[in-house]
């Protein structure tokens, strides 16, 4: 069983050659980018786009596939963000030992949340995770024990650390990122095959057919969105340790969730690729042009562009990029 | 022992008895057909059995098991399947991703439940059709997959809901056929609501007829045919003393 669904998640053979090719481009361009381009800030947006790719795929379970609108998936990767900070800075614990523990929290999180949110359905569900984000964000805020609104800063050692991650070089905070979005994209391929999978699409398209036949609603949102915690948890806590510093302005924010559920709805909801898409076109986007237009002073034109391409991808096409591609596809 | 046993069923909506007291039985192996004019509660009393709706009184008992207030996920798992009018689940699984989804309901494993559903594929006659979306196909094979998708979940009682509304004479014809192939082959249970006597005339082995939320009438297809208290519902009291006076059909 174990090795079948190591096979399942290893296997990509069922997907038509072109995706294959751009799998195998976007693991080499991965892989040699440090090495191409030495740009300080090319390079941390590279970092930055893994990390939503991470984000993204993980909501695009419960997002996409599930087709539940949650907006909260920052308050997962803060959960799990402020867990390995305040054990490290308190107790000094390996990020190794931190990292099962953080993600544990963000898992348990999401469990005891889903499983009384997920009475909610629709426009409700939506703004009863977005209510739940900004109370947890204001009680980071004003809680003195986690650092309240000035955030935990992570010592900084002398040498370059292994057991605390902590390196000069974006090089391996690089490829730590780029391993942990291979191991979310196998997940992926796993998931889209698996009963779970199934199960979820078939919620997605009719919740009253699904349960007719045999799908137990409710268990199968709460699982799938502990799933979506796992990945947040992961993200927060590489995003602790790669930036050195949170606070609950930058991990526990609902802009945060807010840009993950957008990008992967421009790229594609409920597609394997549509995340990693999306991540792929706003991240530069949002912090090129950011960086560009707010060094001439003008700031918030990239936020218009922003929105302009959002409201032209839901109108045009629901499904996002991956559905523009999805039906010219079908058309040939 | 009856495999459905429904005891004194009430549902109430706002004030509006939508099933008031009834009660059927149902023998393992049979086809039953349920009919009755719009609005007599064909429709409440299917949800409420398989989990709809909670009964407000009565008991339904399943293979001997009380499954009243069960949700519809622990009927199906009892052996309750169920069918709906339009039961299309997405247009971007293909028809086989369809039926796997039923059969995921026994099974976790994607190779077992690939091999179920194109079986039961075969059953209803759709093997050309196993690759083809859902939105791609006309609205008589869309009902035999929906067809499919409840058998794949191994059902021993399966009710059908309207399983001939918006076919053709034609189409309805091959329905009822398959209906009753594999009625014998799997030797299922069946229970038919249907609005079209076509369907469940000759099929039904008895007919239970609702009006007004209440049972008025059950027997063998050929007396309820003839049955007064039937005509005067489905066709009015006036057809009926009509009919009467001529002393025949």
């Amino acid at each position: 069983m174990q090795i079948r669904t190591l096979k399942d998640a290893l296997s990509f053979g069922d997907l038509p050659a072109s995706e294959r090719i751009g799998f195998i481009l976007f693991i080499i361009f991965c892989l040699i980018f440090p090495w191409i381009i030495k740009g300080g800030f090319a390079q941390a947006v590279m970092i930055q786009f893994l990390i939503f790719c991470l984000y993204g795929l993980g909501w695009n379970l419960i997002g996409g596939y599930g087709g539940q609108v949650a907006l909260g998936q920052a308050k997962n990767v803060g959960m799990s963000a402020y867990t390995v900070a305040l054990l490290i800075v308190r107790w000094d614990i390996p990020f190794w030992v931190c990292t099962p523990l953080g993600v544990l929290v963000a898992t348990v999180e999401s469990f005891v949340l889903g499983y009384f949110l997920f009475r909610l359905r629709g426009h409700y569900f939506a703004i009863a995770t977005i209510a739940v984000s900004l109370v947890w964000q204001q009680l980071f805020i004003n809680w003195n024990f986690v650092g309240g609104a000035r955030g935990i800063e992570l010592p900084l050692r002398e040498t370059p650390n292994f057991i605390y991650m902590q390196f000069v070089s974006p090089i391996y905070y690089h490829y730590f990122a780029f391993v942990l979005v291979m191991i979310a994209i196998l997940y992926m391929n796993w998931f889209r095959k698996s009963r779970l999978g199934y199960q979820l699409r078939a919620i997605t398209a009719n919740e009253e057919v699904a349960e007719s036949l045999g799908i137990n609603i409710h268990w199968v949102k709460v699982k799938t969105y502990c799933i979506t915690g796992v990945f947040a948890g992961m993200g927060g806590a590489f995003y602790t340790v790669y930036y050195n510093y949170i606070d609950p302005f930058s991990v526990m924010h609902l802009e945060l969730s807010i840009m993950i559920a957008l990008m992967t709805m421009i790229g594609g909801a409920g597609s394997m690729w549509g995340p990693i898409i999306g991540a792929m076109i706003l991240i530069p986007l949002d912090r090129y042009l950011g960086a560009w237009l707010g060094g001439r002073g003008i700031i918030g034109v990239d936020f218009m562009i922003y929105a302009m391409m959002v409201m032209i991808i839901s109108a045009y096409e629901p499904k996002g990029i991956w559905g523009i591609i999805e039906k010219a596809r079908r058309k040939r | 022992m009856a495999l459905l046993e429904v005891t004194d069923l009430t549902k109430d909506f706002g004030g509006v008895a939508a099933n008031s007291h009834i009660s059927l039985e149902i023998e393992k192996g049979e086809i039953i057909g349920l009919i009755g004019p719009n609005g007599a509660g064909k429709t409440t009393l299917f949800n409420c059995i398989v989990g709809y709706h909670k009964p407000d009184q009565g008991i339904i008992r399943f293979k001997d098991k009380n499954i009243t207030g069960f949700k519809p996920f622990q009927t199906n798992r009892e052996g309750i399947g169920r069918t709906f009018q339009l039961m299309s689940i997405s247009g971007d699984l293909t028809v086989l991703e369809n039926v796997m989804i039923g059969s995921f309901c026994r099974t976790s494993d994607r190779r077992i439940a690939r091999e179920e559903a194109s079986e039961i594929l075969n059953v209803v006659e759709l093997e050309k059709d196993t690759e083809a979306y859902m939105t791609e196909l006309p609205i008589a094979t869309q009902k035999r997959v929906g067809l499919a998708m409840a058998l794949a979940t191994r059902p021993e009682l399966l009710m059908l809901d309207e399983v001939a509304s918006g076919l053709n004479p034609k189409e309805t014809e091959e329905m009822v056929a398959l209906l009753q192939r594999i009625h014998e082959a799997k030797g299922l249970t069946l229970f038919v609501i249907e609005h079209v006597m076509e369907v469940v005339m000759p099929i039904s082995q008895r007919i239970i007829v609702l009006d007004g939320g209440q049972k008025i009438a059950e027997g063998k297809p050929k007396d309820i045919a003839n049955d007064e208290r039937v005509i005067k519902a489905y066709l009015g009291e006036k057809y009926a003393k009509g009919r009467k006076n001529r002393g025949s059909i």
